[in-house]
């Protein structure tokens, strides 16, 4: 066991990929492309899924990109879904900055307490969406925000499993 | 910038303390850009185009994908049962073919009557044709992506409408593409009355791809199930006679509606002018706010 255990399992050849430091922001932006997508939809009950890659790669890692790259991603996130522009820059920024101070508190964390974070994250996205369109009498009932806030939060595992596979593919794991 | 001590290494801790002031600028910077994307949205017109530009080739190119895979397959539907359809098809067209006539006489009339009384005729033309080809389908807003922009003369404010009925108007536009405010958006008011004995009301979107309609003067529910609401003209932003929607549920003091033109089946939206151009100016401005 312990012979097996010590032998490494590193490979000639096996080492991180070139632009590793790069693929989580690229996938943030592929992601916030996929509101390009032509889908004609009456109710906006998809997941903002720019901020599901997001905050999966930041809860996955702690330094998946240099922190300032939040605004910068949230403003192509913005520019791509039709949000007010500066909606994500000051929301994505904050969500460093609140995970930030939240790793200096927490000691350990598992699965079901990162989910719980992903889905206090999420409310707080939906919600600030909810006020913004209700700033310009846009909004629709707060009601009529819980389907896309819980389809959100039960697809965000499935997010974190496709962001999980490809930091190992991009560490060549 | 994660670890809550960088250790002893004093370039550490001032790397740590350098990106934590960067995303402090990084929250202040988005909430400036937001207050001024509300307060002046027109500042953001050249950038917002120019995303849509970026992103309206794949949007149109994966919309002909699904619009041929959902032709074929309406298309074998309609091979199966195509006796019985033809059928069908031939009797409504009778139908048609009589009410046309009736139709065509009291437009004669009408023409003669507007004659008499020196009304201005307005010029129903169209600015440009294009698709819907997405729409804002995680956003708590109604938006939809057309395949038109200012190349084809399409401007901010100018109504947009499918043969079967209004669809929204334009208030972003890029080189190639606009986004239209949908008639089921919260922010979206249309002046507009009912065909059945022409009692204005007003139209609002409620978020979820229906429409709330209220009578303007209050008093009795002028509204039943069925009834079919139109533009009025009042406001001079869209053209009169157009179908918004038919009431499908009646509540307390108004109704709700579903529009005639679902923006996931028309195949062409028709941009027109807007209806007075004098309304156009005030438009922009409020199209601005609406966003």
């Amino acid at each position: 066991m312990v012979r097996a255990a010590l032998t490494p399992t590193r490979r000639i050849g096996q080492a991180p990929w070139r632009y590793a430091a790069y693929v989580p922001a690229v996938t943030v932006v592929l992601a916030a492309l996929l509101s390009a997508l032509p889908i004609i939809s009456a109710s906006g009950w998809y997941p903002d899924f720019g901020y599901l890659v997001f905050i999966g790669w930041r809860l996955l890692r702690a330094d998946p990109w240099p922190a300032w790259w939040a605004a910068p991603l949230g403003f192509v996130n913005d520019l791509f879904t039709g949000y007010p522009l500066g909606f994500s820059v000051a929301l994505w920024s904050a969500t460093m900055l609140a995970l930030d101070l939240i790793d200096r508190r927490t000691m350990w964390r598992d699965y079901r307490t990162e989910w719980v974070l992903a889905a206090v994250l999420i409310a707080i996205d939906e919600w600030m969406q909810w006020r913004i369109a209700k700033l310009v009498d846009g909004a629709p009932p707060l009601a009529q925000m819980a389907p896309p806030l819980v389809i959100s939060i039960c697809v965000f595992p499935l997010f974190a499993w496709i962001i999980s596979r490809i930091d190992a593919w991009r560490l060549g794991r | 910038m994660a670890t809550a001590r960088p250790g002893w290494s004093r370039r550490a801790q001032y790397g740590l303390f350098f990106s934590f002031i960067a995303v402090i600028a990084g929250i202040i910077v988005g909430l400036i850009l937001l207050t001024l994307s509300l307060v002046a949205p027109e500042q953001f017109q050249r950038v917002r185009g120019a995303a849509l530009d970026v992103t309206s080739p794949i949007t149109s190119g994966l919309h002909e994908v699904t619009a041929t895979v959902e032709g074929l397959f309406t298309g074998a539907g309609d091979y199966w049962n195509a006796a019985n359809q033809n059928a069908e098809l031939k009797r409504e067209r009778q139908a048609m073919l009589r009410r046309m006539v009736e139709a065509r006489a009291i437009f004669q009339e009408n023409r003669q009557l507007k004659a008499v009384l020196n009304l201005r005729e307005h010029e129903r033309s169209t600015i440009a044709i294009g698709r819907v080809v997405g729409s804002s389908f995680n956003s708590p807003r109604r938006f939809a992506i057309l395949s038109a922009g200012t190349s084809d003369g399409v401007r901010i404010g100018m109504p947009v409408r499918s043969p079967d009925g209004l669809i929204g108007r334009i208030i972003d536009v890029g080189a190639i593409a606009s986004r239209v405010l949908l008639v089921s958006d919260r922010a979206n008011i249309v002046p507009a009355r009912l065909l059945r004995n022409g009692i204005p009301v007003i139209a609002q979107g409620r978020g979820d791809g229906t429409i709330d309609v209220r009578p303007l003067e209050v008093g009795r529910n002028p509204f039943k199930r069925g009834d079919i609401i139109i533009t009025s003209g009042t406001g001079g932003l869209y053209p009169p006679l157009v179908p918004i929607g038919r009431v499908v549920k009646l509540d307390d003091d108004g109704a709700v509606a579903l529009p005639l033109a679902d923006p996931a089946n028309i195949s062409f939206a028709i941009v027109e002018p807007a209806f007075e151009p004098a309304a156009v100016a005030a438009e922009t401005s409020v199209a601005a706010e609406a966003r």
